[in-house]
């Protein structure tokens, strides 16, 4: 089965990656997007003043 | 001139570094003029297969933004220090461990826990958590692996400049790209784009003189006055203990700094220095007072090391 | 075996470090897990030395001054206890168990208390065992 990776995706905003698989007659077998990045702003902001969180939380995204 | 070939690269960030490139506005296109943009993953079409190809020392300056939190940001830094001449580490972020760095406080497990199980938004009652590597029917697929520690650019490759800020101000940044464009680099290990001294150095809010405060106060629940100096009101303000060279954009707009800009020239730990800053301040000698008073900050380290956790004497919380 | 730890203790000048000097010219017996390192007042310990002092593997920092009051430098003490208060919110924040870390008040004359707080660091961090702080920064570091 031959496979198509696209590493990253790109022109957006965060990492992306896919995986295309083709079947023997070159049709789309099956198709994986994954998002290989974690920062964990849902753990870490716990417990943090409520007034400090919007300054944090606008680092989830740049863009 | 020949023109120099420039990379940009996110490893664990927002993309706001990347922005405020773009930031600098109509100058972007002296930027192209004077660059050739070999990879840039948010505007342009490159892969990492690209880079690979490209001979070592091929890219003459890569700006690094984003901390290391990950196997394929890892390999990013080690892959992109390979092919680039200047490596630079570029925003808060791949600086001093920024914002992601907070997840220092925290482990993998415990992060994973919260947010593939038990944040109110999550269906996931097989417990999928993310995994290297996972074999379906059609073949492998991988992920990086998430690494329990975040760490800075420096602690994982050879980094030759450093530009603090989350992110660099568009001013500091087209400074930066004018010394580039110029070759007259600076020695390495340079902080290049920000000033040697304190925020509290170039604030222009207005001070009144010795300051003395016998109570915390928070933005939540009292108004400061934006033309004075947030610290003699009793906001908890990091300028004392923060790199200037972002011409105070927090302070200006109303909000103390929290210390993006990192810590200043000679300082090894900011959140240690900033406490030692506000220590100082504090109006009183009883033990007792002073203990009421230090009780009303309510999250010591977050606040005091809000941007640098990775970079500090202690890089995480204690496993 | 039993754990020995190793503490790092900051002394001011005037009182603590000669408090210290007593204890040993009166033969007082006390634990000998401090290290002593002399400052010329306590207002002058800076919080980066107590964070590099764990960093670098010690299993406690004691900090000791003149008692408030008694600052030959009429306010340095006062400084230390602000600064202090506020890192050990800060230790906590970092997982440091609070008694690896201690501000005491010994006057020149108190060999005897003197010893008294080093015995009492000294078993309060040997029940802890060794300080974690090292071996974290070990296992976390992107080379391991």
């Amino acid at each position: 089965m031959k496979r198509i990776s696209i590493d990253p995706i790109t022109r957006l905003e965060g990492h992306g990656k896919i995986d295309i698989f083709l079947a023997d007659d070159g049709s789309v077998a099956n198709c994986y997007f994954q998002v290989p990045e974690l920062r964990g702003f849902e753990k870490f902001i716990e417990g943090m003043p409520i007034e400090e969180v919007p300054r944090v939380v606008s680092r989830i995204c740049g863009v | 001139m020949a023109k120099f070939k420039l990379a940009s690269y996110w490893a664990s960030a927002c993309g706001g570094c990347d922005v405020a490139i773009l930031d600098v506005h109509e100058k972007i296109l002296d930027i192209a003029a004077a660059a050739d943009i070999v990879f840039w993953p948010i505007a342009l079409d490159f892969k990492y297969q690209d880079v690979e190809a490209m001979p070592d020392g091929h890219i003459d300056v890569t700006l690094f933004h984003g901390a290391v939190r990950n196997s394929e940001n890892e390999h990013l830094a080690h892959l992109l220090r390979a092919k680039s001449k200047a490596l630079v580490a570029f925003g808060s972020c791949a600086h001093i461990g920024g914002i992601p760095g907070l997840a220092n406080l925290f482990t993998k497990e415990e992060i994973f826990k919260r947010v593939y199980q038990e944040t109110p938004s999550t269906v996931n009652p097989e417990n999928i958590t993310p995994q290297p590597k996972v074999t379906v029917a059609e073949g492998d697929l991988t992920i990086p692996e998430l690494y329990n520690t975040v760490h800075t650019l420096n602690q994982v490759v050879d980094v030759d400049y450093y530009v603090p800020g989350c992110p660099p101000t568009p001013k500091q940044i087209w400074n930066v790209v004018q010394v580039i464009v110029s070759g007259k680099l600076p020695p390495k290990g340079s902080v290049i784009g920000a000033s040697e001294k304190t925020q509290c150095d170039e604030c222009t809010l207005k001070k009144n003189g010795e300051k003395k405060i016998t109570a915390f106060k928070r933005i939540a629940t009292a108004q400061p006055d934006p033309a004075i100096c947030f610290l003699e009101q009793g906001f908890l303000c990091m300028g004392p203990a923060t790199r200037g060279g972002c011409d105070t954009r927090c302070q200006l707009s109303g909000v103390p700094c929290r210390g993006c800009y990192g810590a200043p020239a000679g300082v090894l730990d900011q959140g240690a220095k900033a406490l030692s800053a506000i220590a100082s301040i504090i109006d009183a000698k009883e033990e007792a007072e002073v203990q009421r008073i230090v009780d009303q900050i309510p999250d010591s380290l977050r606040s005091f090391n809000r941007f640098g956790i990775p970079a500090s004497l202690i890089t995480r919380k204690v496993l | 075996m039993t754990f020995e730890p190793k503490i790092l203790g900051i002394l001011c000048n005037w009182c603590s470090y000669t408090g210290a000097d007593l204890a040993g010219t009166s033969r007082i017996k006390y634990s000998p897990n401090v290290r002593v390192v002399r400052v010329m007042c306590s207002g002058r310990v800076d919080p980066q030395f107590i964070l590099k002092a764990f960093a670098e593997g010690a299993d406690g920092v004691l900090v000791a001054g003149c008692h408030p009051g008694d600052c030959h430098y009429i306010e340095g003490n006062y400084k230390t206890i602000r600064r202090m208060a506020l890192l050990k919110h800060m230790l906590a924040d970092y997982g440091i168990e609070p008694e690896r870390f201690r501000l005491e008040w010994v006057s020149a004359g108190e060999g005897d208390r003197w010893a008294h707080v080093v015995n009492k660091i000294t078993e309060d961090v040997r029940k802890l065992g060794p300080s974690k702080i090292k071996k974290t920064a070990k296992k976390a570091s992107p080379a391991a």
